[in-house]
């Protein structure tokens, strides 16, 4: 479960504090990374997981706090999704590097959270902050989900 | 119509963003602009009235891609201004950590960056679905040199273990020893990519450039050195600023380094490899040699070719490195006891070239005035020299054509635009 974000920049923070909030539920075996900054460290850490989950504010145009929820290989990424590195490249181009490359889990789940206020401050604002206690359910349900592998390896 | 402007809205594929403007009338190029905003300023000013010792943590957020090249610069900035001198295995440490920095950095805008353009495709990503082995071994240098930074830094970004003096804690032999099965097999890696490299197609050109680099008696220049130039110069890093200045063109917010009473330079890989080429490792110039590399390359597109051999020999030294690593009595030499108002400067070569900082401090140890320029801010004007050339050569073309011609053109010099940073949009206007 990997949560993307600036905990310094408001609303950004949501990706962050989902991981933080599953860890503290499922304990320290929980295989939860924050970060990373490079969006092409994501190939490394996808690399020997099956199952993978990653969270990350979003700004689509829709109302703050809304959920966005994309299952792949299925679906496909908007392009413009998770941009977190001056290099340009997107979550959305991490995950076609990764599958040209054969560097994908067999399962992605990307919650996107609708920001709001993302300048200098601290702390979610409120739809945000409901959002986050939502998407931490889907996040465990998806961990306690489909698969009947057990946790902690 | 004779005049004619060209837009890109949006660089591709470099570090930052970034815009320009180029003004073509009856087919004369009459005006290349290229706009970018500087941070660096907002830096030189916060940073007064802060301590010496924050300083490479603060510079360090510069930039997210050389933060070691800003660590390195304030370090040794400040250590002058404090009249210390850090040598023995500290200042290998401190190579260790630059050879991981350049393995990374190079890593990246070779294979996910400027590759794409010799081989006719729009990104990384397209690459890697043809060329997957190639993308691949991209990505595995640049974990490598990752994990040099991270093992010595502390932290892959914003390194937390460097400080005025040295380090807050340095490594044991095992713990570098460690490093060493990775580093063997990055050493191959690397090989191969300047193999990869020397099988591209490069156009034929030939820029009159004046190279400026670090330059160092024994050693391939990074931390230490005289300023020198192809063209004769020959300085110590305090007399920088008597060479070179800052213009305020007034088109944009951009502050341009030039040469004082002359014109643009260039500094950057190629620089270092033409004015260095001698103090290269054994292993680096020899492959040079054998994909014909002369000991001087003016055409900026084979800079690609530069950057593969500048791997193999960060490699090569941060092998060397460990091997002859005997951690130092103290991580860190101490600073003086009480401070008097004394200013430092340093050059250390970030990848992408030179780095300045200079500072001022008072008697009690904090900043009252700093100056920061970017390798980038210095390769501005040359760059748009660059670019005047490759629209003379290719006014026949349409614009979209000539502008994917400039951002390439672009490219060559793996601009950090973070750094200097801004926003970069491509507008040529042809009249």
């Amino acid at each position: 479960m990997i949560g993307l974000g600036n905990e310094h920049r408001g609303d950004d923070r949501a990706g962050l504090d989902v991981v933080r909030a599953v860890r503290a539920r499922l304990g320290p075996s929980a295989r939860t990374v924050e970060g990373p900054d490079d969006v092409t460290d994501l190939l490394a850490l996808w690399a020997d997981a099956d199952r993978v989950v990653v969270i990350d504010a979003v700004r689509s145009g829709r109302a703050p706090g809304a959920v966005h929820r994309y299952v792949l290989p299925e679906e496909t990424l908007p392009s413009r999704l998770g941009s977190t590195s001056t290099h340009g490249l997107t979550l959305a181009d991490a995950v076609a590097l990764g599958r040209s490359l054969g560097r994908f889990p067999h399962r992605l789940v990307v919650f996107g959270i609708e920001a709001g206020p993302v300048g200098m401050q601290d702390g979610l604002s409120d739809p945000v902050a409901r959002a986050v206690a939502e998407v931490t359910e889907l996040v465990l349900s998806e961990v306690h989900g489909p698969s009947s592998r057990p946790r902690g390896e | 119509m004779t005049e004619r402007t060209i837009a890109v809205d949006y660089l591709a594929r470099v570090e930052g963003e970034g815009a320009l403007k180029v003004r073509v009338h009856d087919r004369k190029v009459e005006d290349v602009q290229l706009k970018i905003f500087e941070p660096p300023r907002f830096f030189e000013a916060f940073l007064r009235g802060r301590s010496y010792a924050e300083a490479p943590d603060i510079t360090a957020r510069i930039c997210g891609i050389c933060p070691v090249a800003y660590q390195m610069s304030s370090c040794h900035a400040m250590e002058q201004a404090l009249g210390m001198t850090v040598g023995g295995p500290l200042r290998e440490l401190r190579r260790l950590l630059y050879c991981g920095e350049w393995i990374e950095s190079h890593a990246l805008h070779i294979y996910l960056l400027h590759a794409p353009d010799f081989l006719g495709y729009p990104d990384a990503v397209h690459l890697a679905k043809d060329h997957p082995a190639a993308v691949k071994k991209g990505l595995e240098l640049k974990k490598v040199g990752n994990h040099l930074m991270q093992v010595l830094g502390g932290r892959e970004i914003h390194p937390v273990n460097v400080r005025v003096g040295g380090f807050y804690r340095c490594p044991s032999r095992n713990e570098l020893e460690a490093l060493r099965p990775e580093l063997e097999r990055a050493l191959g890696l690397a090989e191969e990519t300047v193999h990869f490299a020397a099988g591209l197609t490069f156009p034929e050109v030939e820029e009159d450039y004046e190279f400026v680099a670090l330059h160092h008696e024994h050693e391939y220049a990074m931390n230490e050195g005289e300023v020198v130039s192809s063209k004769g110069l020959r300085i110590p890093v305090h007399e920088y600023e008597d060479h070179f200045e800052e213009v305020h063109m007034a088109h944009s917010n951009a502050l341009q380094s030039v040469r004082k009473g002359g014109g643009s330079y260039l500094v950057g890989p190629l620089a270092r490899y033409a004015l260095n080429h001698d103090r290269l490792s054994p292993r680096a110039k020899s492959i040079a040699k054998e994909v014909g590399l002369a000991s001087v390359e003016r055409n900026p597109y084979r800079s690609i070719l530069v950057r593969a051999v500048e791997v193999v020999y960060s490699v090569e030294e941060a092998l060397r490195i460990i091997d002859a690593y005997r951690p130092p009595a103290a991580p860190f030499v101490e600073p003086p006891p009480s401070f008097h108002a004394s200013t430092g400067a340093s050059v250390t070569e970030a990848p992408r070239g030179m780095l300045y900082h200079r500072y001022r401090i008072n008697s009690d140890g904090l900043i009252e005035e700093a100056k920061i320029v970017a390798p980038t801010s210095q390769n501005q004007k040359r760059i748009e020299d660059d670019l005047r050339h490759v629209v003379e050569r290719g006014l026949d073309q349409d614009d979209a054509t000539l502008a994917d011609y400039c951002e390439r053109a672009i490219r060559n010099h793996d601009p950090c635009i973070s750094c200097a940073t801004h926003f970069l949009t491509l507008d040529i206007e042809r009249t």
